[in-house]
């Protein structure tokens, strides 16, 4: 019995070592990041503050409900501010597969024209003049970087990961990424970008980290550009979870409409 | 300005700004959208006499209202062109109910209806005409007429229907004075000319417009079969010259019916989007020259296609170029068209500092009558609400639609607030 005690603690504890990261590689640990439950279903507002270098500010405001299909994502963006892009609509297919481009269609309320949109090269652009690029607010297939556990570290009197992650395609706009997981709920809390040169290029800070119904989030995420000293301060409020959208509300037919 | 004047006024900014004024009485759970601009545009010709071609301002209020599957949007223009006229012109643009269901939804009211996918340039997309007091020299948004009609959508995840009734049909505007520097004659060798644009279809049901487009969109591609029992909305000119001694040559403008059958197509290749149209123009209007005294309308059928691609190469370009021809099928020489009329544009636009500065160049390219026509514009955002802009209109060629306005290059300002 004590034999059989023992093996269970012994085992317990092998599995304990596992969960806590030991064992874990970067890729198994960028993998959790992006399994970290958020519901099948999200609505969120986000509010950007553009800075430059002499704190001249401008805004940005757009609302996004998005919906998850296997492992693809379906989401829908509608701009609300400045008033000249108001009412722009923003459809995106996001899927999960490297190979496959994802489906992309942009609603412009001056024209009253939906037009389909490349899926890949905007990616790398930065999304309404932030700091933040289209492929930083989607979603990224683990398998485009290779990460790298390079180590542990405290950030905030938070245990961290430290992660490497150097992209797969060369034609990328950074060369390595290294982000700080907190290890008690799986979001960063620091994320800095290196360009071509393996310089520093932008840092993110994220803070604002709760649980909110259930899952857990960064509210406010401080984007700056250290080489042009720009920067950017998205601040996510009213998130919601697994609220009832059904996949038929992802549709260009709804893009005009300036929201559900 | 005369007590007349002052009431008008007084009721065209009431209009304008009810929308506003609804909001502060939102008390349920309405959803309101309101937005809209204040612009002003001043455009001045480059070549002599160096007039003003255009000085207007304008304030549109833009009225979303939803509650619960219904849908209310009103769209209003307060212009004052100081060129046109004195007064201030109230224009209802747009306004709609729209009624949502599970699946499906009916418009119903003053809308403006676009099909196909190409750029300023016009094969499936028949519904809305287009208003052409300045030519092309003006937002291509702005250029659209609303229909008043019906339509009835069908969604689902992959498909879309779309079912059109158009009761009374607009048609172009087209300017024919001998004094407006983008009248359609302004280059014709009829020096006195009298001209009715007045005689379209009589407002019977039996003149009703119909069709309907089947869009699908999927993962990969976009693409659509359209179909529509319309008109010529452009009108075809037959002229008589009646008074040989005065030599008063008298214009009439012709509206026939005729029947488009379309198809068009979206379809992403990695930086690219590969797109094109084709329609069929079954019995168009035609004329034809003029002959002695006078000239006839034929019509016949005319087969139109267009093939783009839009370019995605980053760093805020994009880069569009098309390339579309006509051809009139039972061609003879009396026809003012020539059998194929070929026509291409590129499209160039870069954006910079964030995107506060936009540069931008569109030029249509008249292949059949070697000219152009191109609109070269510099959008600064002063402030998250305010742009300036800055721009060009040139014109090239000695004949065809761009090269009659040659002498109408001009120079341009605009300043918007947009809330």
């Amino acid at each position: 019995m004590t034999l059989l005690n023992n093996t269970i603690l012994l085992l317990l504890m092998l599995l304990t070592i596992n969960v806590n990261g030991q064992q874990l590689t970067g890729r198994d640990i960028i993998q959790k990041v992006k399994d970290r439950p958020d519901g099948d279903t999200r609505y969120s507002e986000m509010k950007m503050e553009l800075i430059n270098k002499r704190n001249r500010v401008r805004i940005r405001k757009v609302k996004s409900y998005s919906i998850d299909i296997g492992k693809d994502k379906k989401t829908i963006m509608f701009f609300l501010y400045p008033g000249d892009v108001k009412g722009t609509g923003f459809l995106t297919w996001d899927y999960d597969k490297i190979e496959k481009d994802d489906d992309k269609w942009l609603y412009l309320p001056a024209m009253k024209k939906t037009r389909r949109i490349s899926g890949t090269s905007a990616k790398k652009d930065y999304f309404m003049g932030t700091d933040f690029t289209y492929d930083d607010m989607g979603s990224r297939n683990v398998d485009e970087d290779l990460h790298k556990l390079t180590g542990e570290e405290t950030v905030n009197d938070q245990k961290c990961w430290v992660v490497e992650s150097i992209p797969k395609d060369k034609k990328d706009i950074y060369s390595k990424k290294i982000a700080w997981i907190r290890q008690d709920c799986l979001v960063a809390v620091k994320v800095e970008y290196y360009d071509k040169l393996d310089k520093l290029h932008r840092k993110l800070l994220l803070s604002g980290i709760n649980k909110i119904s259930g899952f857990w989030i960064a509210q406010k995420l401080h984007m700056t550009n250290v080489q042009t000293k720009h920067q950017t301060i998205l601040t996510i409020s009213k998130p919601q979870y697994d609220i009832d959208l059904k996949e038929e509300r992802f549709i260009v037919a709804n893009l005009s409409r300036g929201g559900f | 300005m005369n007590l007349h004047k002052i009431k008008k006024f007084i009721w065209g900014i009431s209009i304008v700004i009810f929308p506003v004024l609804c909001s502060a009485q939102d008390n349920d759970q309405r959803q309101i959208n309101i937005k809209g601009f204040l612009d002003s545009y001043h455009a001045l010709q480059l070549k002599n006499p160096n007039e003003v071609m255009s000085s207007r301002t304008r304030l549109r209020t833009e009225l979303g209202l939803s509650k619960e599957n219904i849908y209310l949007y009103t769209s209003l223009n307060a212009t004052y062109n100081s060129i046109l006229n004195d007064e201030i012109q109230i224009e209802l643009r747009e306004a709609y109910m729209e009624y949502t269901a599970k699946n499906w939804s009916i418009k119903a009211g003053r809308q403006i209806v676009i099909w196909g996918n190409s750029d300023g340039l016009r094969i499936t997309d028949v519904v809305s005409p287009m208003d052409m007091t300045e030519f092309l020299a003006r937002d291509y948004d702005d250029i659209r007429i609303p229909v008043n009609g019906l339509k009835l959508n069908y969604t689902n995840t992959k498909l879309k229907v779309e079912l059109i009734f158009i009761p009374v049909s607009s048609f172009f505007i087209v300017p024919v004075h001998a004094k407006n520097p983008w009248s359609v004659f302004a280059l014709s060798n009829e020096d006195i000319y009298s001209v009715n644009l007045d005689d379209t279809p009589q407002k019977l049901l039996k003149n009703g417009e119909f069709g309907g487009r089947l869009s699908f969109y999927l993962s990969g591609i976009d693409f659509s079969f359209s179909v529509l029992h319309t008109w010529n909305k452009m009108p075809v000119f037959k002229r008589n010259r009646i008074s040989k001694e005065n030599d008063t040559t008298y214009i009439k403008g012709i509206y026939k019916r005729m029947d488009m059958l379309g198809f068009d197509f979206s379809y992403p290749l990695s930086q690219f989007i590969l797109r094109g149209e084709a329609a069929l123009y079954l019995n168009e209007a035609l004329s034809e020259k003029i002959d002695s005294d006078s000239n006839y309308i034929v019509t016949s059928n005319t087969s139109n296609i267009l093939l783009g691609v839009d370019w995605y190469p980053g760093a805020e370009w994009t880069i569009t170029a098309q390339y579309s021809n006509k051809y009139i099928a039972d061609y003879n020489s009396k026809i003012e068209q020539p059998k194929n009329t070929t026509l291409a544009t590129l499209g160039i636009t870069k954006k910079v500092f964030r995107s506060t500065l936009a540069l931008s160049s569109f030029t249509y390219f008249d292949i059949t009558n070697k000219g152009a026509f191109n609109r070269t514009s510099i959008d600064y955002a002063l402030t998250d609400e305010i742009h300036a802009l800055l721009g060009c209109d040139w014109f090239n060629g000695d004949k065809g639609m761009f090269g009659k306005y040659k002498d109408n290059t001009e120079l341009w300002i605009k300043l918007k607030y947009s809330f």
